[in-house]
């Protein structure tokens, strides 16, 4: 290989005349073996470039280069520096040599105030041997690099009342070659400072003045303060001065540590303030929505998957196989009645009682009373109404006796339009309640939710799983007087239509017709809220003449909130038509029938003991046709 | 003072009125006349103080206009090495360097001051009808020629006062250097179009800057006496 670049290099040497030494190249051959031919750019040494030209003062200027360094030999031929200015009116290109290598140090090129202009382009080249290496062309004013300012020093200007912190002025002198006075260069400076123990300089902005004052610097804490300076409009910062140390002196001994610690407590103290706040604002404004969403109100139970909506038009099929579905749900007594539930009161379990509800201190109170009731019940036997005021007195009573509270559940329930409880209508103002023929009823009363009689209607599955109370209002003598009492339904103004139950249990009918039961009827009849037992219904219906009943009948079933069962329908249907016999009271009619055809809107076929049809448009259930439906089928 | 009749008078309040509204804008203002506008007689110093303030205004305005319009349109296309075209004040002796400053009288110094105020004045004209006159017309460039313009203008009439208080003998020379630069800023070939435009921007922050200087200079030679 030594020999291939000697050869090579020998052939390029005498080949080229550019070489002013070509006989110092020969006799170097050594050196020339490994070093590289600038032009062929052959090997890896660098070429040599220009680093940096520089003009502190705008008077003189020197361009430096980078040393080619290769094994510390030095290069083939020496480097060489030419300059161009544009004259006048044209761009000479004559090249012309450095004028001083020396003055700014190696591998530099230093021009003099003779040779320096300042608004006229240069271009400069660095040759080796004769080869341009390097070429570059600017305005004096591009390359101007102020030197440092000199003299810094700083005064105390003052200090603050706690003694924590001061204020200086530093002020410094422009550098001497910077001709100031006669305004040849103007300078602007900026100035830096930080703690002695930080890593990162602080910054301030330019100003064109040597003084500044530095604002808020810590006692105890020793600061580095430096400036550089720079031409304005023109050219780059210079080097940055000397650093100042700056001692502040400390004024007292008691000077505490005033770091600033980020108030993490006080935020949080006062985000939770303003949370809290935020929250009864929320709680206590008409915003249902945010009440909702904070403060979601607690579900009422439902059963799962049947709609009370359903309950509520009577679609008896829909909800059977809805409550099919439920294991739980036993359609015990009437294969069509599927979703009445026998609410049984289990007397010999006196302390049966599994909340502290009104409902169950009502139930409870009347497990007591149930007992000493049925004497007295049975004492009214001859009574053939619990509507009769000194029954519902006496039932009344005997509740308050045993239990104080449940006075307080009482006028609560009585009050409530779901109660079931036999009220006298003097006593009260709830709407008059009917029991079911009170020869042969047990009237039954279930008690509703009393806090909730609204919902009641809209959960009228429900409520028949509620803790039905039976109250013994009827007169009844009977000794068989049943506990168990059927709800047939719940009005939506929670009035409970009740089905005259075992009445051939009972085995009485006292229904007579009492001329003062007829005006009962007829009152009653007319009364919001009323709920009719069938057998009510059907006494009143017959006794009554037909007129009277009929128009009083009429408004009444007009009325939405009252249900008549589907006797009195079939009474009242039957009763123009004349044709159909209206089955008395004494008449054993099951509990729940379903109207089987509607022929006319006159006509009802109550289908006694008919499976339950899928008749869509007429309820089957317990013996009670909505008010929509009647007025379907009434006149 | 001498002030040579009373247009000098009206028009050095006019200059200064309008100094001030101008001046307003880019730097804190100073009081002109704190004994009011009847008698109000404006220092020298005070003529010089806002003269440099406007032709350092300028030179930065041309400085920016020139590299923003070398950033967008010629950076990088080696136009400086083309940029041999000399500028039309060219040919007014200027001084080059310090030493060549000092040795300029003060007279001739503060002609030279105008004659290259003067020059400028039709070729910043036709730069803003042209660049106005561009599609797409860079909005920066148009709008600081438009000030440079402006500024130029007030700084020319500045200065024609500063040389009645100065030299108020001087006989009004309105030999100037005449531009013809106009043919070339509306060639068709975009390259020569931008090299056109190129050399009148480089020429401006030029000429700027040495009318800058040669103000500080003046400045604090005939204010301050060498002692700035």
């Amino acid at each position: 290989m030594d020999l291939w670049q000697l050869l090579l290099t020998l052939a390029l040497a005498g080949s080229s005349d550019a070489f002013s030494g070509s006989e110092a190249i020969l006799s170097r051959a050594p050196w020339s073996l490994q070093s590289v031919n600038p032009g062929l750019k052959t090997n890896s040494s660098k070429e040599p470039k220009f680093t940096k030209c520089r003009s502190p003062e705008r008077e003189t200027f020197s361009c430096h280069w980078t040393d080619e360094v290769h094994h510390g030999t030095k290069n083939l031929g020496p480097i060489q520096l030419f300059y161009t200015r544009r004259n006048t009116q044209e761009w000479t290109q004559e090249w012309k040599e450095c004028p001083d290598y020396v003055s700014a140090g190696e591998n530099s090129c230093y021009f003099n105030s003779s040779f320096t202009s300042i608004w006229i382009p240069y271009c400069i080249k660095l040759t080796s041997n004769g080869g341009t290496v390097d070429e570059k062309c600017f305005s004096v004013d591009e390359i101007v690099q102020p030197d440092p300012p000199i003299a810094l020093n700083w005064t105390l200007l003052n200090v603050s009342l706690t003694g924590i912190h001061a204020d200086i002025q530093v002020r410094w002198e422009a550098p001497r070659n910077a001709d100031i006075q006669k305004g040849w260069m103007v300078l602007e400076y900026e100035l830096q400072y930080k703690e002695v123990n930080e890593t990162k300089w602080k910054m301030m902005d330019p100003i064109l003045t040597t003084s500044v004052p530095v604002y808020s610097l810590k006692v105890d804490k020793e600061y580095e303060v430096r400036v550089r300076s720079k031409q304005r409009n023109s050219g780059n910062y210079g080097e940055f001065s000397e650093v100042l140390y700056v001692t502040l002196p400390q004024m007292s001994q008691f000077t505490c540590e005033e770091d600033f610690y980020f108030p993490w407590l006080l935020i949080i103290i006062f985000g939770i303030f303003g949370l809290t706040v935020m929250l009864f604002v929320f709680l206590f404004s008409k915003q249902q929505r945010i009440k909702m969403l904070i403060l979601p109100p607690v579900p009422v139970p439902k059963i799962k998957g049947i709609d009370p909506d359903l309950l509520k038009e009577g679609k008896l099929e829909e909800v059977n196989t809805i409550l099919a579905i439920h294991d739980s749900y036993k359609p015990e007594f009437h294969s069509d009645d599927s979703w009445v539930e026998f609410i049984e009161l289990d007397i010999d379990e006196p302390d049966e009682k599994t909340e502290e509800s009104d409902t169950d201190r009502l139930l409870s109170s009347d497990h007591e009373k149930s007992h000493s009731n049925l004497g007295v019940k049975d004492g009214d036997s001859g009574r053939t109404s619990c509507c009769e005021p000194d029954i519902l007195e006496t039932d009344f009573n005997a509740n308050d006796i045993h239990e104080g509270t449940s006075e307080v559940a009482q006028p609560q329930r009585l009050k409530g339009e779901a109660d079931l409880l036999c009220l006298d209508q003097k006593n009260q103002n709830n709407s008059p309640y009917h029991d079911a023929c009170p020869a042969t009823q047990q009237p039954s009363v279930i008690q509703a939710e009393k806090n909730k009689p609204q919902p009641l209607p809209t959960e009228g599955a429900e409520s028949t799983h509620q803790a039905a109370h039976i109250q013994l209002s009827n007169p009844s003598s009977l000794s068989n007087i049943d506990f168990y009492a059927q709800v047939s339904d719940i009005t939506p103004a929670g009035s409970v239509v009740l089905s005259p139950g075992q009445k051939n249990k009972a085995g009485m009918s006292q229904c007579d017709m009492h001329p003062e039961m007829v005006s009962l009827c007829q009152e009653n009849f007319l009364m919001d809220n009323a709920y009719f037992c069938e057998a009510d219904a059907k006494k009143c219906i017959p006794v009554a003449p037909h007129i009277k009943v009929e128009s009083h009948i009429q408004p009444s079933l007009n009325q939405e909130d009252i249900y008549i069962t589907t006797e009195s329908l079939t009474t009242a249907a039957g009763r123009p038509g004349t044709g159909e016999h209206v089955p008395g009271s004494e008449m054993p009619v099951p509990d729940y029938t379903s109207i089987h055809i509607v022929q006319s809107p006159q006509g009802l076929i109550l289908n006694a003991t008919a499976l339950p049809l899928p008749d869509k448009e007429f309820l089957s259930s317990c013996g009670y046709v909505s008010t929509d439906q009647l007025n379907k089928i009434m006149p | 003072m001498n002030i040579k009749g009373s247009p000098w008078k009206a028009g050095s309040l006019l200059l200064l009125l309008v100094s001030n509204l101008l001046l307003c804008q880019s730097v804190a203002p100073l009081p002109i006349c704190p004994g009011g506008a009847a008698r109000c007689q404006v220092t020298l110093r005070d003529l010089f103080d806002r003269a440099v303030v406007l032709s350092h205004y300028i030179h930065n305005l041309s400085s920016e206009m020139f590299s923003e319009f070398d950033k967008r349109y010629t950076h990088g296309r080696g136009f400086i090495t083309k940029a041999i075209n000399s500028c039309h004040t060219s040919s007014l002796a200027t001084p080059e360097d310090k030493e060549q400053a000092q040795q300029m009288n003060q007279k001739d110094f503060l002609s030279l001051i105008v004659s290259i105020l003067r020059s400028w004045n039709e070729p910043l004209y036709h730069l803003v009808t042209e660049v106005r006159g561009m599609q797409e017309a860079p909005e920066a460039i148009l709008s600081k020629a438009v000030e440079i313009e402006e500024q130029t203008k007030r700084l020319l009439e500045g200065m024609e006062l500063i040389v009645s208080q100065v030299h108020p003998e001087t006989k009004e020379n309105e030999i100037y250097p005449v531009w013809s630069g106009l043919p070339s800023l509306q060639m068709a070939d975009e390259e020569s179009r931008l090299s056109a435009y190129y050399n009148l921007l480089h020429c401006l922050r030029r000429d700027s800057h040495k009318i800058d200087n040669y103000l500080k200079l003046l400045k604090c030679r005939i204010i301050h006496n060498n002692n700035c």
